[in-house]
């Protein structure tokens, strides 16, 4: 009877779990018999195999890999334990990176990445023992290197938005004028409701009141009068200059 | 956004638009010693070069034409293009004590001053004297420094990179790409998005619909 019952729960869990899990074939896993001392839960989830999922309505066994890896990737190689320089090349430019496939710059993304974190475990662990970090500019190469990643994979989307769909940005947005009288440019935001229904947005004002209207006027002739005295101010600047250097025409 | 600004702003040093810049480093102790918060300095007019006409690079040979080192050839460790300044090896030296604490006096160093640019003119190679320069193009359409006087060109001087790394003998670690792999080409130019181009390759099936948003 409870065997039964457990079946049923499992057969249950186990449907769930299968849209979550790859599902195969049922192997042997090499990591319990080899790891069956380290890895404790390891030697668990091989006993659930053999016989927890083995139900009637699932025959296929769930496989799922247990932890192999420890915490290494934090830690830089070993031979680099205790060293106060390392060596470390040059950062990845955005010539090299524009050359490869989308798929190896998928793939570069997460190698940075897990150096980064190796990176910042180590400089957070020197901070803390209040030692010099061995070479930081690594992590600036590393972090060098990632925008630069970005910038290409934006490149792309870009241009390939804007020969799809003629599109400049990615995300939508318009020019708004707000309640003291300043147009910007609103980027929008996803909402599950239409704006009609949203009662916060429609409290928002995007428009300026009677009584700030003038004020806009004046605000714009102050912006142009700054952005002429500023041009006045260089072009002063240039001729002083060039009057206190004189420009020599004859070569020596 | 606005969070990252504010602290990219805080982070980024902030001088006053009148702060004299000097040898030192602006957020060295020496720097801020002389130059403290609130000191105004008379300003100092700069004759302004264009970066394409700058003639003088790090590692020239040069010789000074007036000051305390007058006739002498030196080569150039330092340049400060916004203020024209030119710093040589072991010339226009005046000595400092440096390091002092309590009684010790501390260290009797030679400290280099810097140079005007117009004070200082390039050497000709081969004739190893002082000439004027100008900025001219090769045959093949290369901008090369030439002297006005012989007509030979001065080659754009080899100086060490400050990590000490010599490119020509680098050897590759073993987290570093060799420059085959860096250089091969693997990109083909498609109508697919980074993330549908991944998808494909790993087999990711996704038949979830969006569901239904509105942006405003």
């Amino acid at each position: 009877m409870a065997a039964a019952v457990t079946s049923r729960l499992t057969a249950a869990v186990c449907r769930q779990f299968q849209r979550v899990v790859t599902v195969s074939s049922y192997t042997q896993p090499q990591c319990a018999t080899q790891a069956f001392s380290k890895f404790h839960s390891c030697q668990r989830r091989q006993t659930y195999d053999s016989w927890w999922f083995r139900s009637s309505t699932n025959n296929r066994a769930l496989h799922t890999s247990c932890v192999r890896e420890g915490l290494e990737d934090f830690f830089d190689l070993p031979e680099n334990w205790g060293e106060q320089t390392v060596k470390s090349g040059a950062p990845w430019t955005g010539k090299q990176l524009r050359v490869k496939s989308n798929e190896d710059l998928h793939k570069l993304w997460y190698v940075l990445l897990k150096e980064k974190n190796m990176l910042l475990t180590l400089e957070q662990e020197a901070k803390r023992q209040r030692l010099p970090m061995p070479s930081p500019e690594r992590l600036k190469k590393v972090e060098r290197s990632m925008k630069r990643l970005d910038t290409v994979v934006t490149e792309r989307e870009d241009s390939l938005r804007l020969l799809q769909t003629g599109q400049e940005r990615g995300r939508p947005g318009e020019w708004r004028r707000n309640v003291f009288g300043k147009t910007f440019w609103y980027r929008f935001k996803e909402h599950p409701i239409p704006w009609y229904l949203n009662s916060r947005y429609k409290r928002r004002r995007f428009f300026e009141p009677s009584h700030v209207a003038p004020y806009t006027r004046l605000s714009l002739e102050k912006y142009l009068r700054s952005k002429i005295r500023k041009e006045k101010r260089e072009k002063r600047n240039q001729k002083m200059l060039a009057a206190v250097f004189p420009k020599k025409t004859a070569l020596a | 956004m606005r969070l990252t600004a504010l602290l990219s702003m805080a982070a980024k040093a902030a001088f006053p638009h009148d702060y004299r810049y000097g040898t030192n480093r602006p957020w060295t102790i020496a720097a801020q010693r002389l130059n403290p918060p609130g000191k105004k300095r008379r300003k100092v007019f700069v004759e302004p070069i264009a970066n394409e006409d700058w003639h003088v690079l790090r590692g020239d040979t040069v010789e000074i034409l007036s000051g305390k080192d007058k006739g002498k050839q030196g080569k150039v460790a330092q340049v400060f293009r916004r203020r024209s300044w030119v710093i040589l090896e072991g010339l226009n030296t005046h000595y400092r004590y440096i390091g002092r604490s309590g009684d010790y006096r501390g260290t009797y160093i030679a400290s280099e001053a810097p140079l005007m640019l117009k004070d200082v003119t390039l050497i000709d190679p081969t004739d190893r004297k002082p000439t004027d320069i100008e900025w001219r193009y090769t045959e093949e359409g290369e901008r090369v420094r030439v002297s006005v006087r012989t007509g030979r060109i001065i080659p754009k001087p080899v100086y060490q990179r400050r990590d000490g790394i010599i490119p020509q003998q680098w050897k590759d670690g073993p987290k570093d790409t060799s420059p085959e792999d860096t250089l091969q080409k693997t990109f083909t130019p498609s109508l697919k998005t980074l993330e549908e181009e991944v998808m494909e390759k790993m087999n990711i099936q996704e038949d979830r619909r969006p569901r239904k948003s509105y942006w405003y």
